[in-house]
């Protein structure tokens, strides 16, 4: 298979999920696939690079592909983008449903190597799996609210209007969802199954910042200064 | 004539008890030495093959062997706390205990059985191996046996009498084992403690002691962990959409299925898009049979709980007014694990006999007229006690005060158990406005049945909804956001602190009371009635709902007229229950368990996890999986490492006495 080929073949793959490589981009990935490898595995390797990726400097999309100027206009009461298919990346998600005092109990508790089951205070070991219980507490519930980011670096805020698999507190910064004509209402991204596909992925670098930083976020929310 | 038996009881009052249905009206002979130790004598036909025997029927008082360092240790200074976990113990007999123990040996010199009659538990077990041991010491022939009951009902204690079965050596071991470890784990950290702590406090606070127990302080650590989660509490606001429909002159509340969100914003868009669809569309009307289950059988923990929430006693007044309502042979012996009852059990019998009282007789009456239910049955069955019931019928002039609320606590219960559960009809009616999803609920209570003998439990019948038909459309009255904020929670009551107990296996049924008195005795906790002064904290409301869309907003949210009923915003569920005492810590409980967190989480002794292994082990001997011997030695290795690790920083610990007690840089 000649480069060229090769090329379009990613390309298919890529756009396939609604993601747009930008031409540097592929050049710097082929530069680097060793030609013996199967098509499959490069498509493949290709879509985890862009899932890991920040899609602000990896991508470059047609206009359908970011949120249209007006995006945070509150003015429109609701609306959808028609015919916009949009990929984004996840910079922050917060749980409504809880209190975020509560929030930075359970995060104390976890830290302490403890977790409550019922009335009954569990000391969980290390390596387990889910280490903090509020991990599972507010997942799948669909009460998120969710910081996305565009390839062109537009920020807007979503909501989980219907619970989304994959949109939790325990999902990684970072992760690319694919937007589909969802609705906006003020400025408001309103996430629905139906209209959001959870691509994966994660910015490293982002997802241990935010972890590390949540914490002292939700205790600077509540108005604690000093969250050291 | 056959032979001589010597009946030995836990208390005076249970030998007397027995001697009384065993050989009719027996007059009790003094001892020598103590004023009120009796022995009873008569002749009773046994089964065989003890055949017909004299008996003489006696008591202890409760231990009668204690357990001690050697003389050399004993004293405060005489040692390094930490030779204490492997300082040489002796066992002897002190004070009253003297003229008991030689009564036993008097006696058991004439007799060829011991037959023991302490009470069916771990602890009774081990006094009646200490009788053994010192009855054995005179006559080492002696056939030892003891009586398995539960209650001092006439009958139940001639089956008893009946039945002698052998001593369980593996429960006794079990206590054993306890002894040596509260002991030597009490005292090192004890004299540790006082040692290191005290001389830093001496000239603001006299302490006596600071001391330290097993269960004392995983107890203590509850106490102050909700201490600090009030204290450290940050109210914060949330938003809630309500929607109300008047219909058929009802107004139905019907409340948003995301309950609220900490989001103005979010809020706001959602029920604007309310607000655009206009309409609300019934998606569901569900009509169907509902019912209040009636309470399990009565255990220690149940009783102890709800003695604090509806009699107004703490949990050691209860269980000392139960022990009371025992021994005088009205209820059944009141430490139980068991929330089952053995279906084999005359249950109607034990109703008979409350058919004559004033109050609930006629209930009692109703349930032998055809509406008696078998009782439902818990998950946990002890295998030594029925949970707690009725035995015989008194009349309240017999009782004091307390002992009256419990015995009809206990009696009501009972009652409730044997009856039926309460039964209704629950509506749903659920709506889709603007896609987000309300409901609403209405209950018809139809039948009462055991709430009528059990007022502790409340169920009522709410406001009527209207019919709803799916599918059918209207323009809701009146929706608006409304505001509230989240309140801390409140200070730990008896009643948590002992679910708390139990949950994480710190102490016995029989001995959380004992564990809670003694954290207060100790002044390492306070206690209060709820809702005396301080426990309004600055900025909280009390999810007192105020309508966003009123007034300076106007505009969107024009619908929403006037204030919202209250309720269902409130996020910290506070009990309501009246009477209920909130426990507090002192500044030293604070230190002490600050002191020991600072020191290392993992085994701190504020902790449960510690106590819970050990109680753990505890049981394995009971099960025969595993020694005594091997217990203690595991259990008081990881002790010994906390100890190491305490007395190596004790600076931390005397830190945070500083900080605390004195109030030393902050």
């Amino acid at each position: 298979m000649s480069t060229d080929e090769l090329r379009t073949a990613i390309t298919t793959h890529l756009q396939s999920k609604s993601l747009y490589p930008s031409p540097t981009w592929l050049t710097t990935f082929l530069s680097t696939a060793r030609p013996s490898t199967p098509l499959p595995a490069l498509q493949q390797t290709a879509l985890f690079r862009l899932l890991t990726s920040d899609l602000t400097t990896t991508l470059s999309p047609p206009p359908a592909a970011l949120f249209p100027a007006n995006i945070h206009d509150a003015t429109i009461a609701s609306r959808r983008l028609d015919s916009h298919v949009v990929p984004v990346q996840v910079l922050d998600v917060e749980d409504l449903s809880r209190s975020r005092w509560a929030q930075v109990e359970a995060l104390e508790a976890a830290e302490r190597g403890e977790t409550t089951k019922g009335r009954e205070v569990v000391r969980v070991v290390p390596g387990e799996e889910g280490l903090s219980g509020e991990e599972n507490a507010g997942a799948g519930k669909g009460q998120h609210k969710v910081l996305l980011q565009d390839a062109k670096g537009t920020q807007v805020y979503g909501f989980e209007l219907g619970a989304v698999e994959g949109i939790g507190v325990g999902m990684n910064i970072g992760a690319k969802l694919v937007l589909r004509e969802v609705l906006v209402a003020r400025g408001l991204v309103l996430l629905e199954p139906g209209t959001v596909t959870v691509l994966g992925g994660k910015i490293e670098g982002l997802q241990r910042e935010w972890k590390e930083g949540r914490k002292r976020a939700l205790m600077q929310a509540v108005g604690i200064e000093d969250a050291s | 004539m056959g032979a001589r038996i010597l009946c030995v009881a836990e208390k005076p009052s249970i030998a007397k008890a027995v001697a009384n249905h065993l050989g009719g009206s027996v007059p009790a002979r003094n001892v020598p030495g103590l004023a009120w130790l009796k022995n009873y004598e008569f002749e009773y036909s046994f089964d065989p093959p003890w055949g017909r025997c004299n008996v003489v029927m006696t008591s202890v008082a409760g231990h009668l062997i204690k357990t001690e360092f050697d003389s050399r240790y004993r004293s405060w200074n005489s040692c390094n706390p930490a030779e204490l976990f492997d300082a040489g113990l002796t066992k002897f007999v002190e004070g009253d205990n003297k003229a008991i123990a030689k009564n036993i040996e008097t006696q058991a010199r004439y007799c060829s059985k011991l037959f023991i009659w302490t009470d069916c538990d771990r602890e009774g077990e081990y006094i009646g191996a200490e009788i053994r041991d010192v009855a054995r010491k005179i006559k080492p022939g002696i056939e030892v046996m003891r009586a398995k009951f539960s209650n001092i009902e006439r009958a139940h204690i001639i089956q008893a009498a009946r039945r002698p079965i052998p001593l369980d050596e593996k429960q006794a071991n079990a206590v054993a084992a306890r002894i040596e470890l509260d002991l030597r784990t009490g005292s090192s950290f004890t004299r540790l403690q006082t040692q290191s702590l005290k001389p830093i406090i001496d000239h603001v606070q006299d302490v006596g002691i600071i001391s330290y127990g097993s269960c004392q302080f995983p107890t203590l650590g509850f106490v102050v962990d909700r201490y600090f989660r009030v204290k450290n509490f940050k109210p914060e606001t949330f938003w809630s959409i309500k929607v109300m429909h008047k219909k058929d002159g009802v107004n139905v509340n019907f409340h948003w299925q995301r309950v609220h969100l900490f989001d103005r914003m979010v809020v706001v868009v959602l029920y604007e898009r309310c607000l655009q669809t206009k309409t609300a569309k019934v998606t569901k009307m569900q009509r169907k049979p509902t019912s209040k289950w009636k309470p399990l059988p009565l255990t220690t923990v149940e009783l102890q709980k709800m003695g604090s929430r509806f009699l107004r006693m703490d949990s050691q007044r209860v269980m000392k007014v139960a022990e009371e309502l025992y021994q005088k042979g009205w209820i059944s012996y009141p430490r139980t694990e068991t929330d089952q009852f053995d279906r084999g059990m005359d249950l109607k019998a034990i109703i008979q006999r409350q058919t004559q009282d004033g109050t609930w007789g006629p209930f009692a009456q109703g349930l032998l007229s055809g509406s008696f239910n078998q009782p439902r049955s818990g998950r946990n069955n002890d295998q030594a006690h029925p949970p707690i019931h009725p035995v015989n019928y008194v009349t309240r002039d017999r009782l004091n005060d307390d002992e009256k609320r419990v015995y009809e606590f206990v009696v009501r219960r009972f009652l409730a158990c044997c009856s039926e559960d309460a039964k209704g009809e629950s509506t749903t009616v659920e709506v889709d406005y603007g896609g987000e999803d309300f409901h609403a609920t209405g209950l018809i209570v139809l039948q009462r049945n055991y709430l009528d003998v059990y007022p502790y439990d409340k169920w009522e019948s709410s406001q009527q909804l209207p019919p709803f038909t799916v599918g059918e459309t209207f323009l809701p009255t009146e929706a608006k956001v409304t505001e509230g904020k989240t309140t801390p929670p409140g200070y730990l009551t008896e009643p948590e602190l002992i679910a708390l107990m139990d949950a994480n296996g710190i102490g016995t049924d029989a001995t959380m009371a004992e564990h809670i008195a003694k954290i207060k005795e100790r002044a390492y906790v306070m206690t209060r009635p709820r809702g005396s002064g301080g426990a309004t904290m600055d900025g909280v409301t009390d999810g007192d709902d105020e309508a966003l869309g009123r007034g300076t907003r106007g505009g969107r949210g024009g619908r929403g007229r006037g204030r919202g009923g209250r309720g269902g915003a409130t996020l910290g569920v506070r009990g309501r229950t009246t009477g209920v005492e909130e426990l507090i810590p002192t500044t030293l409980g604070v230190a002490l368990m600050e002191g020991y967190n600072t020191i290392g989480f993992e085994t701190s002794l504020s902790k449960p996890f510690l106590r819970k292994e050990m109680e753990l082990k505890l049981k394995a001997i009971c099960a025969g999986t595993a020694t005594k011997n091997d217990v203690v030695q595991e259990s008081l290795e990881q002790y010994r490492a906390v100890f190491a690790r305490t007395n190596q920083q004790m600076g931390m610990l005397k830190a945070a006495v500083r900080r605390y007690v004195l109030g030393e840089n902050g």
